[in-house]
Formats: C-alpha cells, structure tokens, sequence
C-alpha cells in the first residue's frame, strides 16, 4: 500500500515538474503561446468552457454527454451485431475463409474517409455521426470475437471431446468461456474506436460534442480549448476502459489480470 | 494411502502376463501408419507399422526418445486423432472416437481455465448423470485422493504446475473410464508426490481393473508400474522392442530382476 502511494506520488512529481517547465518556457519566450498555451491559459479556457461554454450557451458538460451519447449508441449497436455474427461466423469455418478478405477490407478503410457516402446517404445528422462510429467499432469487434472462437487451444477442445463433449455442447460450454477474454479485449479495442472516430464524425452538421468543440476552437485559434477537449476525450476513454477492465475482473476471474499481460 | 493391502489382494490372481495370452487382446492395434503435412509440402511419418495388442486389465508403458511419438499414439486410441493408416479397434470395436471408454490424462494440463479445480474434476462426471450433490462429493473425493483438497477451489491459473496435472489426473478419474491413457502424468511433480501417486494409480488399476496406457520417460516408473513397456524408435517412430515385467507387485527398487531389467532397458534405449 506504500509502495503504491510513493509510486503515485512521484509520478505525480513527474507531471507537475514538466507542467512548471512548459509554463516557464512559454513565459520566458521559448514557446508560443498560440502553438503551445501554457497550462494556467489551458485551466481558463477549462473554467470558461465550464461556466460559459464554447460556443457561447453549449457547456463542457454538454459537449461531453452529446458526444458520450453518440459513441454509446454507435458501439452498442456495433456490438450487437458483432458478437452474434462473429460467434456465428466462428464456428463455421466455410463462412470465415469466404468472409475473411471481406472483414479484413472493410475494416482496412479509414473510417472517416466513408463520411462523405455516408452523408449522402443519411443526411447530416445524428445518424450519421452514429453510423460512422459503429462502423469503426463494428469491424474491430467482429474480427476480435472471430478470432476469439476461432482460436481456442485446441488441448481444451481435446480435453472436452475426451469427456464426451460435441457440437454444440461443446461449443457453448468451451469455445465460448475460451474466447471470452479476447471478446473482451474487442469490446475494449473497440471503445478506443469509436472515441478515434468521433471527432471525425462530429466535425459536420452539429456544433456540439467535443470533436465539433476541437473543429469550433480551431477556427478561432483557441488551442487551449482544443487540448481540453483532446483531455476530456482522453480522460473519457481511460475512465471507460478502466470500467471495462474491472467489468472484466468481476466476470472473469480466473483470467487473472489481463491488464498487466496486455499493455 | 494404503496401496500395498490391495496389491496382496491381486496375488491369488493369475499375473496380468499370463492372463494377456489366454484373453482375446482388448486394444488392437495394427499396422498403424501416422502422416502430417510437411509445412515444405510431402509428408512428416510420424508413426510406421506400429502393431501392439493390449490385454484388458493390461498396464502398459510407452517410453522412448522425445519426439518419437507416444502422445500421437495415445491420440489415436483416445479417437482424437486419425490414424492415416491402419486399424485399431476397442473390444470388437473400431475407434472412432473418444468416448468409447478412453480417458485422458493431457501432456499439456488442459484443464478449463474458468473453472476451478473442483470444477475441472466434476466436469469429468457430466456424462454420468448423477445429481449435482454427489458429483460435487464425490468431486472432492478425487481431489482428496491427489491431495489436493484444499486447493478445490483454485483456479488453474492460481495452481502450481504440478497441482495442476494433478487436478487433470483427478478430472480424468472422474469420467472412470475402462481405459486410462496418461501422457507422463507424474512429469511436473516432486519425487515423494510422485511415488505417492504411482502407488495410488496402481491402486485403483487393480481395484477398477482398468486398461491403462501410460506414457513416461523414466525407466524407473514404467519398471515400478507395468506389465509391459513398448520401447519406441524415434524417426519415424515404430516399436522398437517389447519388455516384459515379470516382477510381482508391490515391486522394490532394490530387487536384482528390477535393476536387470532396467540395464537392460537403458542400454537398448540409449544404442
Ligand atoms: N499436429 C502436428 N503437425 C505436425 N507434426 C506433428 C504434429 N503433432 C506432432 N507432430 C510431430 O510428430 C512427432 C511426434 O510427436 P509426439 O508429440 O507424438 O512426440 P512424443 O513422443 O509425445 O514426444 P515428447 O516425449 O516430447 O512428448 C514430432 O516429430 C512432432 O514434431
Ligand atoms: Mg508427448
């Protein structure tokens, strides 16, 4: 428990001598402001996104829960599909040969490049944003969860046939346990996903959310504002990722911990 | 453990050799041939011509150089893997599968990582169909019977290596299968444990009059524990010479016939 508590404090040491650096070097003229603000310009533009927004009215806070709300709905819709098909798709290895250029294509194509289909197809609107998101998401956890089942140790699957199991039996009660950490890994991957796509996804059509906030900040030159949307974003995907891995724990734990194993 | 009353108890009964060449054999094993795919293309031989017949109740040992291919021979009379050649038959019956009374001890533990240790043992019983009660008891007995008790609730990834094989010795247990075929299932574990449990295997062989298949590579296990020991040639692999074990159980190290026969062995094994 010390140990912890020494280690967390020095890292904390670490950023806060590297912040006092970077404001000094932006005070004394090293830097510049408009390329890099120092933190204290950072922290206002924090307090006025907070109490007055960016656009004036639209709130950090709201900026946050829109966008929170489009990945959402984009990575649970992905999931949905993903993980039926996937286990479909995994335990037919006729289906995986004939679909595997495909998965691979399609999740090769940079998400944001489709925009300009999508908005001719959906409009300018939420949909949009949505469907951008679950597409980047979607091909990430299909491959993982295809992977998953279809890479099970096969002595498992010997183990089981050997105790009589087949089928669909043996599908359902050792396949599926088996690849469960690496449909977990997807579901995590796919996370990291959707926040790289949402900036892309909100720079048309809305000015709320926090990439319609970095694309809004640039046209005024307002770094500061850009990297605290860019810290919020992060911040959110580390906070959800970290539910996910504790997620994990609780479902999982005879995995052990896969964080230490997978970083 | 109290090995040595049972095995007085078999003495009254003719030696298993004896009973070998009167019965019909119970494995038939014959002009086994076993082929992979070369990764350069062609084919790797793995096993060629292996003919060997098995006796009910038989305890016979596979040793032989590493590679040569003992655990794809036991793959094969456990109906996990396919002869490319050749028949094998169970009783009258030919292998087609697991399941006709193979169980399995794996060279790799294989047990079922979300399970714990007592759920890997009690996966054994599935097929019985006994009530969730008494598989868990009688779960617990074989997990006491490797002396693993206290670690019944462990999972795999929380055992040592040796717990580990031992909880698969136990799972394998669970399904009581007429035919034991164990992959060096004491490899990972300390001498004492190890000797411990041979006993307590020949044990239950005796008082479940088992068939069982056991793949070593200490010439001082398979002389403790068999009636036979099949000498494997490597490259490909094929018989290269049967000894018979005519000692009678419980057997002792120390014996003049034991460290013949094991001179004997090492010397064919080793030219
Ligand atoms: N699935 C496979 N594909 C290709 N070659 C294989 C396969 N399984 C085994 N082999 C080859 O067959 C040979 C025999 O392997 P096997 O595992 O039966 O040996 P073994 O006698 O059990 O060895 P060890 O004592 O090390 O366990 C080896 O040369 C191995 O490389
Ligand atoms: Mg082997």
């Amino acid at each position: 428990m010390n140990a912890r508590l020494a280690r967390a404090a020095s890292s904390l040491a670490v950023i806060a001598v590297l912040l006092a650096a970077w404001e000094l070097a932006v005070g004394y003229g090293l830097l510049k402001a408009y390329q890099f603000p120092p933190p204290s310009k950072i922290a206002r533009g924090f307090v006025e996104l907070s109490l007055t927004g960016f656009p004036t009215g639209v709130s950090l806070w709201t900026h946050t829960g829109v966008t929170i709300w489009r990945v959402l709905q984009g990575y649970v819709a992905a999931i949905l599909l993903a993980v039926p098909l996937g286990l479909l798709i995994g335990a037919l290895p006729v289906l995986d040969k004939l679909s595997a250029p495909l998965i691979v294509f399609c999740r090769s194509v940079a998400t944001l490049s489709l925009l300009p289909l999508v908005i001719v197809w959906f409009g300018a609107g939420e949909l949009t944003k949505v469907v951008l998101i679950g597409y980047g998401c979607f091909w990430t956890m299909l491959s993982n969860v295809i992977a998953g089942v279809r890479y099970v140790d096969p002595v498992l699957v010997r183990a089981a046939r050997s105790c009589g199991l087949q089928g669909p039996e043996l599908y359902r009660e050792i396949v599926l346990p088996a690849a469960l950490p690496r449909i977990f890994a997807g579901a995590r991957m796919a996370l990291g996903v959707g926040f790289m796509v949402i900036v892309g996804a909100e720079m048309i059509g809305t000015i709320q959310g926090l990439g319609a906030l970095i694309m809004e900040a640039r046209t005024f030159y307002r770094s500061e504002i850009t990297i605290v949307g860019m810290l919020v974003i992060g911040l959110l995907g580390f906070l959800i990722s970290s539910g996910l891995a504790g997620l994990e724990r609780v479902l999982m734990p005879w995995a052990g911990n896969l964080d230490q194993v997978r970083r | 453990m109290s090995c040595a009353g049972d095995i007085s108890m078999r003495e009254p009964d003719a030696t298993p050799q004896a009973g070998r060449r009167t019965r019909a054999p119970f494995i038939r094993i014959e002009a086994v041939h076993k082929a992979f795919a070369a990764r350069q293309g062609g084919e790797l031989m793995v096993l060629d011509s292996i003919d060997l017949d098995i006796a009910e109740n038989e305890f016979v040992s596979l040793i032989g150089r590493s590679g040569c291919g003992k655990t794809t021979l036991l793959n094969i009379i456990a109906g996990l893997d396919a002869a490319t050649s050749g028949r094998i038959a169970i009783g009258e019956r030919p292998v087609t599968g697991p399941g006709q009374g193979q169980g399995v001890v794996f060279q790799q533990h294989a047990l079922f990582p979300w399970l714990t240790a007592l759920g890997n043992v009690s996966f054994g019983f599935r097929k019985a169909g006994l009530p969730l009660e008494e598989r868990r008891e009688r779960s617990l007995e074989l997990l006491r019977l490797v002396g693993l008790e206290a670690a019944a609730n462990k999972y795999p990834r929380e055992m040592s290596g040796g717990m580990q094989q031992r909880v698969s010795i136990a799972r394998a247990l669970a399904l009581d299968p007429q035919i034991l075929l164990m992959d060096e299932p004491f490899g990972a574990l300390d001498e004492l444990t190890r000797i411990e449990l041979q006993q307590e295997l020949l044990r239950i062989w005796q008082a479940r009059r088992k068939t069982v298949v056991f793949v070593t590579h200490s010439i001082d296990e398979a002389l403790m524990l068999s009636d036979r020991i099949v000498l494997l040639a490597p490259n490909p692999g094929r018989i290269q010479r049967i000894f018979e074990v005519p000692m009678p159980r419980p057997r002792s190290r120390t014996e003049p016939a034991f460290n013949a026969l094991y001179d004997e062995i090492w010397s064919e094994l080793s030219s």
